[in-house]
């Protein structure tokens, strides 16, 4: 259960950092359909998942959060990218680059080759 | 710096969220109805209905309950949330069953209290730090002689000691005094201790005088100014506790002392010291300690050189007492040492008394523990749907440990509370039933390490008692819990074997607590049957020391004794009376070598060493020593008549056997044929009984009685038997010794009862408090067997009642029931036994004439056990017996 979770939470706080990084300022639903439109899957039912993340991303000061006026004319959160998460996006980015090569690598390899 | 950022992000939601609880949580909702309320507006957009596109939405969404979860989890501190959650719950838990928290929590502060009493005891006499520099490389050192056992050190001696050991960077040598303190700070005469040292004594051990000076080496010397220090109680008792004493003087025996000093509120040392003086002042008056031969009551302390072992002293100091040996054998001849540290020269004798009332209150917590556990696994079987309702709603596994865990520590602490005030209550109690002295100064109370060991008990009682239930929990199939359709009765083999496992381990403890009281039973009844060789009713003692300057030279001695002695046989209720200067069980004695006319002469060394009483006439018919043979000392046994003297039965047999002692002679000391003046001999006229001087529990020793009358001395106890009650003569007979000098002090007043039952006041005290803590192990085992069997009754109603409808006798219910009771009391018995026989061995040194593994008490222990045990199980069976078969049926 729990290291399936960190997985998750872990590549949600990606996105999430991600999205409002090309986006600017978003709430919680926007970054979800955000989400959504890109990876699918992941988010198409529990968006709920998204607040615990973000609000733990908020406590690192990876991002930070207002209150605004949302399309509704209600308030909604938006939450906004800080110099920190910044450079947290940028480090892991880069780790999550490597990683994927090589791993990719290993998929990539065949019997024959070792 | 994220990790660190959020931790305190959280710690300060945390806080905050008690001022101001649902700031986080407001803004959550809002942000998820807005989130629904978007997200239903888009479903709108898309054509679905209202109703549709706003229940689409929360789908979308997921469980708002598990994220609004998981959402509090991430902003503040859960497991201190969770905490605070279980204690609300195990306080609401134990509050709804008042009966099981009310006995749990007694059987707990029973256990805990006595733990923390004895502990309390522990610390005080064998832990707290002594009041010194590196207490633990003070040694006490002693001469030893076969004859005697362990002596004082001579003087010379201990000059040899210190020249020659190099294992000590320093030893001191101190006696021991008595003082007449009469005059201007005092309203009536009285005899007060000191201690005469050397002017290194107090810097080796560590210790600044409170006020004023250290002693000088200058007055280590004989002939030294008379200046001492105050002992701090002295100092508050008679001087007011005034900062200027310094200077002041105070008259002991007569003599003015200057005071240059005050000792500090927490010296402690191993006699009582209410002055301390140089003990130059001592050698001025007592020029006999330069004799080798001579040892008095003094003390020896060394401190170890550094790196030097106790183990390596000892051997060295082995060494130099053989050598001394050789080359003094005339005084030192099979004289050798004994090494103790400070630390067992204070703690003596109580140690194993201590040691063994501690393993007992240990085992009476076990048994606690054991029956609260017990409680609970009952109560954790009616719990099971609960949980397993828990459970099956999500909460996990561990969650439902610490939640059980909770509980026991609620119960552990609310036990260690009440325990604690049990233990307020209990030390002082016991306080009240130890001899004053016994402690040597050890201060007993609840300290910071008391209260630290307490608070381990309470941990450890807690983790005993509870992790048996709570691990009942770690893997078991919900599903079968929830499936059982609310019978509880399959909770379980693995419950009641757990159960019967307890009880049979709680008997096993009981039994050994038993077998320990009855041996200390025995052994206090034969120590109390002993034959003490005196009478001690109606006999009123009390010790006068003529220490005066006005009492050096006879016949002012002999002439205060004959006054008072007259004075007090002329009071009305006065039957006889006489005095003596060693009485029995007091420690007082005298005892030199002397040389039976006739016999071969044995090594310095191995001359009979008998105790030697200076009496006055009727002193053995007052004492009520049996006069054997021959006569009692007259008013005719003075100094100008021939040297007579009795000799008690020990005596008798080992020198004249088969022989009438009556006439025979012996000399003082040892006879020298080389000296060229006529031995003096002295003429036993009487064989009296041999009385117990060291302990009802030690042999008797030689014994010889002089007439006070042919040397008188100083140092007397006056014994009066009376026709009525002694203490009531007590002011009269102090009125008849201010009749003969008024600045003459009286003390150590007290009847012979009294004596001998403060000889025999720690064993009592010891059996008193084992015998409490075994009689509620056995009431806690008593009720541990009955909880599993009235049970397991309850369980197997349904069972019993088919057994009878298809035609089980009475009989053989009973049968099966006590049979099951009976297999837990048998093995805990013989569990039990073994570990008896092994632990006991442990308290042999506190036994008197009863071995450690005595049968008889053995038997009878078990015995006892065993009809509690069935007992216990009667009712529980009684109730089995009373099952309607057709209730029991219908009832499923």
């Amino acid at each position: 259960m729990k290291p399936k979770k960190d997985v998750m939470q872990g590549t949600l706080a990606l996105m999430i950092l991600k999205t409002l990084d090309v986006l600017g300022p978003q709430h919680g639903y926007g970054i979800a359909r955000r989400i959504e439109q890109i990876s699918r899957d992941v988010l198409a039912v529990n968006q709920g998942t998204l607040y615990p993340v973000l609000l733990k991303l908020e406590q690192e000061g990876s991002i930070e959060s207002e209150w605004k006026a949302s399309e509704n004319n209600r308030r909604a959160r938006f939450y906004r990218l800080t110099k920190d998460g910044r450079k947290q996006l940028r480090a892991e980015t880069r780790e999550w680059k490597q990683t994927a090569a090589i791993i990719g690598r290993f998929f990539e390899v065949k019997a024959e080759d070792l | 710096m994220g990790p660190v950022k959020r931790f305190f992000a959280r710690v300060k939601n945390f806080v905050g969220g008690r001022r101001n609880d649902g700031g986080l949580d407001e803004r959550m909702n809002e942000e998820i109805d807005e989130h629904i309320a978007l997200q239903a507006a888009e479903n709108l957009r898309a054509g679905m209905a209202p109703e549709e596109a706003r229940r689409q939405a929360a789908l979308k969404f997921g469980g708002a309950a598990g994220i609004k979860e998981e959402y509090r989890d991430e902003r503040g501190l859960p497991f201190i949330d969770n905490l605070m959650q279980d204690l609300r719950y195990g306080m609401r838990m134990l509050r709804k069953s008042p009966g099981f928290t009310t006995i749990a929590v007694l059987t707990l502060a029973l256990g805990i209290g006595a733990n923390t009493a004895i502990f309390s005891f522990v610390y005080g006499v064998l832990l707290a730090p002594l009041p010194y520099r590196d207490a633990s490389s003070l040694v006490v050192v002693n001469e030893t002689t076969p004859r005697v056992g362990i002596v004082s050190a001579s003087y010379p001696n201990f000059l040899d000691w210190r020249a020659q050991s190099h294992a000590f960077s320093e030893m001191a040598y101190y006696q021991q005094i008595n003082f007449n303190l009469a005059g201007a700070n005092v309203s009536r005469p009285e005899n007060i201790q000191g201690d005469a040292v050397p002017s290194n004594f107090l810097s080796m051990m560590g210790i600044r005088p409170y006020l004023g000076r250290d002693f000088l080496p200058a007055e280590d010397k004989a002939g030294t100014q008379r200046v001492l220090l105050l002992g701090y109680q002295l100092w508050q008792s008679h001087f007011g506790a005034d900062p200027n004493v310094v200077g002041r003087s105070i008259a002991l025996d007569g003599n003015d002392f200057v005071i240059v000093g005050v000792l500090p509120a927490n010296y402690r040392s191993l006699d009582k010291v209410d002055v301390m003086l140089p003990i130059g002042v001592w050698l001025t008056n007592n020029q006999d300690a330069m004799d080798r031969g001579d040892r008095g009551d003094s003390m020896v302390i060394g401190r170890l050189a550094a790196g030097a072992t106790l183990e390596q002293a000892r051997a060295e100091m082995e060494g130099i007492a053989a050598n001394l040996a050789k080359e003094y054998p005339e005084q030192n001849d099979q004289f050798g040492v004994q090494l103790r540290t400070m630390r067992d020269a204070f703690a003596g004798e109580m140690r194993v008394q201590i040691l063994a009332l501690f393993a007992a209150v240990v085992f009476v917590l076990l048994i606690a523990s054991a029956n609260v556990a017990n409680l609970f696994l009952v109560r954790g079987a009616a719990r099971t749907k609960e949980i397993a309702l828990r459970m099956a709603f999500g909460a996990s596994r561990g969650r439902i440990i610490r939640q059980l865990l909770t509980e026991s520590f609620v119960l552990a602490i609310a036990g260690g509370a009440i325990g604690l005030a049990i233990a307020f209550a209990g030390i002082r109690l016991i306080a009240l039933l130890i001899p004053q002295d016994a402690l040597m100064g050890a201060t007993i109370g609840l300290n910071g390490a008391v209260l630290l060991f307490t608070a381990c008990v309470v941990v450890l009682a807690a983790l005993v008692f509870g992790m048996a239930p709570a691990m009942q929990w770690a893997k078991r199939d919900v599903q079968e819990d929830l499936k059982e359709g609310g019978r509880t009765a399959s909770v379980g083999s693995a419950h009641n074997r757990l159960r019967g496992i307890l009880a049979v381990a709680e008997i096993a403890l009981a039994l050994v607590l038993l077998a320990g009281t009855g041996l200390m039973l025995k052994s206090l009844y034969k120590l109390i049957n002993v034959n003490p060789g005196f009478q001690p009713d109606r006999v009123l003692t009390m010790e006068m020391y003529l220490s005066s300057e006005r009492y050096a030279k006879q016949p002012a001695v002999e002439n205060f004794w004959k006054q008072v002695l007259d004075g007090v046989r002329a009071l009305p209720g006065v039957e006889s009376a006489a005095l003596g200067n060693h009485i029995p069980l007091t420690d007082a004695h005298g005892r030199t070598d002397i040389t039976i006319e006739g016999m071969a002469l044995p090594k310095p060394g191995s001359f009979p060493h008998p105790d030697v009483h200076a009496v006055t006439p009727a002193y053995i018919r007052t004492l009520g020593v049996v006069l054997e043979r021959g006569r009692d000392f007259t008013e005719a046994d003075i100094a100008t008549a021939p040297e007579v003297a009795l000799v008690n039965e020990k005596l008798a047999r080992q020198y004249w056997p088969n022989e009438d002692p009556v006439g025979k002679r012996f000399l003082w000391g040892r006879f020298n044929p080389a000296a060229n003046k006529p031995p003096s001999w002295v003429t036993v006229v009487g064989v009296v009984g041999d009385t117990k001087m060291y302990g009802l529990a030690n042999p008797a020793r030689f014994e010889v009685y002089i007439p006070v009358l042919q040397s008188a001395p100083n140092d007397m106890t006056l014994l009066v038997k009376s026709r009525i009650d002694p203490t009531a003569l007590t002011s009269e007979i102090r009125g008849v010794v201010a009749g003969v000098d008024k600045d003459q002090p009286i003390f150590a007043i007290a009847t012979m009862d009294k004596v001998v039952s403060n000889g025999v006041a720690g064993p009592r005290l010891t059996l008193v408090l084992l015998g409490l803590f075994s009689g509620l192990a056995l009431i806690l085992a008593a009720i541990g067997i009955y909880g599993v069997i009235s049970y397991s009754v309850a369980q197997r109603t349904h069972e019993i009642g088919v057994r009878m409808t298809l035609g089980a006798h009475r009989g053989d219910i009973l049968r099966m029931v006590l049979g099951q009771g009976g297999r837990i009391a048998v093995v805990g018995i013989a569990i039990g036994m073994v570990a008896a026989f092994a632990l006991t061995r442990l308290m042999a040194g506190l036994l008197f004439s009863v071995r450690a593994g005595d049968p008889a008490t053995f038997a009878v222990v078990a015995t006892l056990l065993a009809v509690v045990a069935l007992v216990a199980c009667y009712m529980p069976a009684r109730r089995a017996l009373r099952v309607d078969p057709m209730i029991a049926l219908r009832y499923e």
